[in-house]
């Protein structure tokens, strides 16, 4: 696999220290291939969705490190790289209740979320670009299906609970109150079951028995007659 | 101006005009004309015959042919086969069919062990975007799914599997929301669905363009709250049998400290996964880092046999540009609601609507024979016109519906809201795989295999949205029959006796094996490309 423009111009990256010369343009984790580092730990889905590959870097004018996720950055020329090792946070072992829930459902896993003291540390850090502060707000104000939609694009790097200084856990919290906004949904999906009452009570047995009695020919029929799809279907 | 900034204003400029033109569907015989000349499945020069096993004598890509040949790593060595564990039921790979399995697996009580490459989630799961298909409205049902699904694949589909695949459809999707996943819903609390290329009716489950993410992480944490016991960074070299040809077991490596781990297991479970990291043709690809295709080689020197191991999948819009997201999928959900392939001149080539397979020879053809704009980069592409799908649905749609994709192009100071993308085929899936029943089992007693791994129920070309409906199905019907299976066996003696016959079908043949396999990772650090 080819990568990069053989001719493009070469920029000087810094990787816990150590300087490298790499083609321009290419992301973070292909300038690790091609400093000879196979990688490992670190890298995952190379699409932006895993969360395996966080980093901090810093460019020469800027005095700030940023965060963001190696396989979706791209080098630039003086980045000082450091890799950061994936989420260590601990996880509550929250299981979906019986009964719908309540504000102290989500705290009884995870209580300290009531401690934030909204520093936005955690909204600052965030690859995704979530509004982490606002979901942990609306996470103490009960309002779980507001948390939910908030974290929506989380990859659950654990970035945001690395930096909270009263050890919050932001993403456990979302991924938590997800699971129970999708388990108490407020409104049934009654076509879904529908379908299956449909299933269950054998409505398409006959269907089934013609198509799977069929050869090869009259399957092939069947699959070119929209009519005949229709028919069956009905 | 560049040529590609010429041509991106004819686009932009040609808008209008296409907006109220309508590409006709291909007749069955331009489809088939299409397909044979440019599909990269019918570049003769790309196979060849596999030279021995259960499948001798069947063309595969060179690529997977070296490897179904190839060497076990742990041949050489004299390592010792007395087991670090023992547990009912070892899956082997952490996306969304072995996740799914181990769930399942332990809730009707097995001992399960779960072994996987990377971290648990790292897969081609996570990245899924399109969606999920599952016949849920009332103009629909599973059998017109059965038949949408057999058409797209050729009528190559096992009928039974692909039955099974659809009529479980409705109470997986249940499943999956019991469980707590959120999928996209109307205002009155129905499924909202979408349709999707080769679908007859509208019937893809999704959760904005983060469906794989959203089903992945339920998944996960699921199985880190039923404490299933997890190996990970241990990915699978080789499997154990008897003797006698049933599977007994497998031979793990510790990433960390190559060191290999022995389980003895009643039954295992494959669930590997895809394929696209091995380039196939050269082409880049939409998969994740460990898409290795490793449960093929594996399985095969243990016997069990493949089917349709000849076929992939190129989806047709895989980003050309920038550089850095070469390969990434722009999802066909996309072109669903609107968004208009065109050539270098700014002119519509394909209906957007076609099966996979279709479209992506169409954009290999325009590039072909010229009609293509080439990236600095050299690459070449045709353009996916983005911003008619906010012209057609309203402004907003695509920052509603398609918010990964515009964060992932916005990376990259590509408004896609504003211009449009370039795209070229990338290798995103592997049609067939190993051979399995619909319980799940391959030909090789007590090896179990679901999801991209194994092969027969999408036939010669995949619906998009089938394969997250696949490994949630197979990986509840693999993980119910496997640790069935456990309870009523005991465990068999554990030995490598397979690979003896092995390097004999070898000799035998006269194969000098060219590599060791599994490949377990891409080179792309020792090549240094
Ligand atoms: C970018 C992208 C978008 C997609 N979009 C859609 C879509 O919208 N709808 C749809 O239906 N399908 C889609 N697909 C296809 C679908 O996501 C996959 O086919 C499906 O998720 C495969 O699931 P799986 O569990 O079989 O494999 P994976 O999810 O890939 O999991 C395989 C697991 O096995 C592990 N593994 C690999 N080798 C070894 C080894 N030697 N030892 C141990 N573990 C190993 C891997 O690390 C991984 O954890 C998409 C695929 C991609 C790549
Ligand atoms: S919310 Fe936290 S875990 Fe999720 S993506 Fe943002 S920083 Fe990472
Ligand atoms: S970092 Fe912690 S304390 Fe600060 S805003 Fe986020 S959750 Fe609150
Ligand atoms: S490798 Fe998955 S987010 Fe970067």
């Amino acid at each position: 696999m080819s990568y990069s423009d053989p001719q493009s111009p070469l920029v000087r990256i810094e990787v816990d220290g150590a300087a490298h010369p790499v083609p321009e343009g290419i992301t973070v984790i292909q300038a690790m291939w091609k400093i000879g580092r196979p990688m490992i730990h670190g890298v995952g889905c190379l699409g932006g969705v895993c969360g395996a590959c966080p980093i901090t870097y810093r460019l020469p004018d800027q005095l700030t490190s940023k965060t963001a996720l190696a396989c979706q950055t791209a080098v630039r020329d003086g980045m000082a790289i450091t890799f950061i090792p994936s989420d260590s946070s601990k996880k509550a072992i929250a299981l979906i209740p019986a009964a719908p829930p309540n504000q102290k459902t989500l705290f009884q896993y995870y209580p300290e979320t009531r401690r934030c003291t909204a520093c936005r540390a955690c909204s600052s850090v965030c690859p995704q670009e979530i509004d982490v502060m606002g979901g942990v707000r609306a996470a103490i104000n009960g309002d779980l299906s507001n948390v939910a939609e908030k974290f929506t694009s989380c990859v659950m790097c654990g970035l945001c609970a690395a930096v909270c200084e009263v050890q919050i856990r932001p993403h456990r919290v979302g991924m938590y109150a997800r699971r129970l906004t999708g388990a108490f949904y407020p409104k049934e999906a009654t076509r879904l079951l529908q379908r299956i009452e449909e299933v269950r009570s054998g409505k398409y047995e006959s269907a089934w028995n013609q198509l799977l009695s069929a050869d090869d020919a009259a399957l092939s029929k069947y699959c070119s007659s929209e009519e005949a799809a229709q028919k069956l279907a009905s | 101006m560049s040529r590609l900034d010429e041509s991106k204003s004819l686009v932009i400029e040609a808008r209008a005009a296409r907006m109220k033109e309508t590409q006709a569907l291909l007749s069955a015989e331009e489809k088939d004309a299409l397909i044979r000349r440019y599909h990269p499945d019918f570049r003769k020069e790309a196979y060849r015959p596999i030279r021995l096993g259960p499948n001798q004598g069947e063309q595969t890509v060179h690529e997977l042919a070296n490897l179904l040949e190839g060497e076990s790593p742990v041949a050489a060595e004299a390592i010792s086969l007395s087991p670090q564990h023992q547990v009912d039921l070892l899956i082997i790979g952490g996306g969304g069919a072995g996740a799914t399995a181990a769930l399942t697996a332990k809730a009707a009580g097995a001992k399960v062990l779960l072994a996987t490459k990377l971290r648990l989630g790292d897969s081609n799961t996570v990245m899924a975007e399109g969606g999920m298909q599952v016949a849920v409205s009332a103009e629909d049902s599973p059998v017109r799914h059965f038949l949408d699904s057999l058409r797209g694949g050729y009528m190559k589909n096992d009928p039974a599997l692909l039955k099974t695949l659809v009529e479980e459809g409705p109470e997986v999707a249940k499943w999956l929301m019991d469980l707590g996943v959120l999928f996209d819903r109307e205002e009155d609390g129905n499924l909202s669905i979408r349709g999707g290329g080769g679908s007859s009716k509208p019937r893809l489950l999704r959760c904005k363009d983060y469906t794989g993410l959203e089903l992945m992480r339920v998944l996960k944490d699921c199985v880190l709250n039923e404490q299933i016991e997890l190996l990970e960074f241990s990915p699978i070299v080789e499997l154990l049998t008897d003797g006698a040809g049933s599977c007994t077991g497998a031979i793990l490596k510790n990433l960390d400290n190559n060191q290999y781990i022995v389980v003895q297991a009643k039954s295992v479970l494959l669930a590997t996964g895809g394929i696209g990291r091995l380039h196939i043709q050269g082409f880049p690809t939409s998969n994740h880092y460990g898409a290795t295709a490793d449960g093929l080689p594996i399985a095969y020197r243990a016997g069990a046999k493949l089917t349709l191991q000849d076929t992939f999948q190129y989806h047709p819009t895989g980003a050309v540009y920038p550089e850095p997201m070469a390969g990434i999928l722009v999802t066909e959900a996309i072109r669903s609601v609107g968004a208009q392939l065109v050539n270098v001149k700014g002119e519509r080539f394909i209906n957007e609507m076609e099966t996979r397979d279709a479209v992506a020879s169409a954009v290999i053809r325009e590039c072909a024979e010229g009609r293509g704009v080439e990236t600095p980069a050299g690459r070449r592409g045709v353009w996916l016109d983005m911003p008619m799908v906010d012209l057609v649905n309203g402004e907003g749609t695509l920052a509603h519906r398609f918010p990964n994709m515009l964060r992932q192009f916005s990376r990259y100071q590509i408004d896609i809201q504003k211009e449009p993308v370039l795209v070229y085929p990338t290798l995103h899936y592997q049609n067939g795989g190993i051979q399995i029943n619909v319980d799940g089992e391959s030909t090789v007693p007590n090896l179990f295999v679901a999801g991209e791994a194994s092969g027969g129920i999408h036939g010669r070309n995949r619906l998009m949205g089938n394969s997250l409906l696949d490994i949630i199905v197979y990986g509840r019907r693999a993980g119910r029959a496997a640790s069935k299976r456990a309870t009523e066996i005991s465990f068999g003696s554990t030995t490598l006796r397979h690979l003896d016959l092995f390097h004999d079908a070898q000799k035998k043949a006269g194969v000098v094996p060219q590599t060791v396999s599994p490949m377990l990772f891409p080179d792309y650090a020792k090549k240094n490309e």
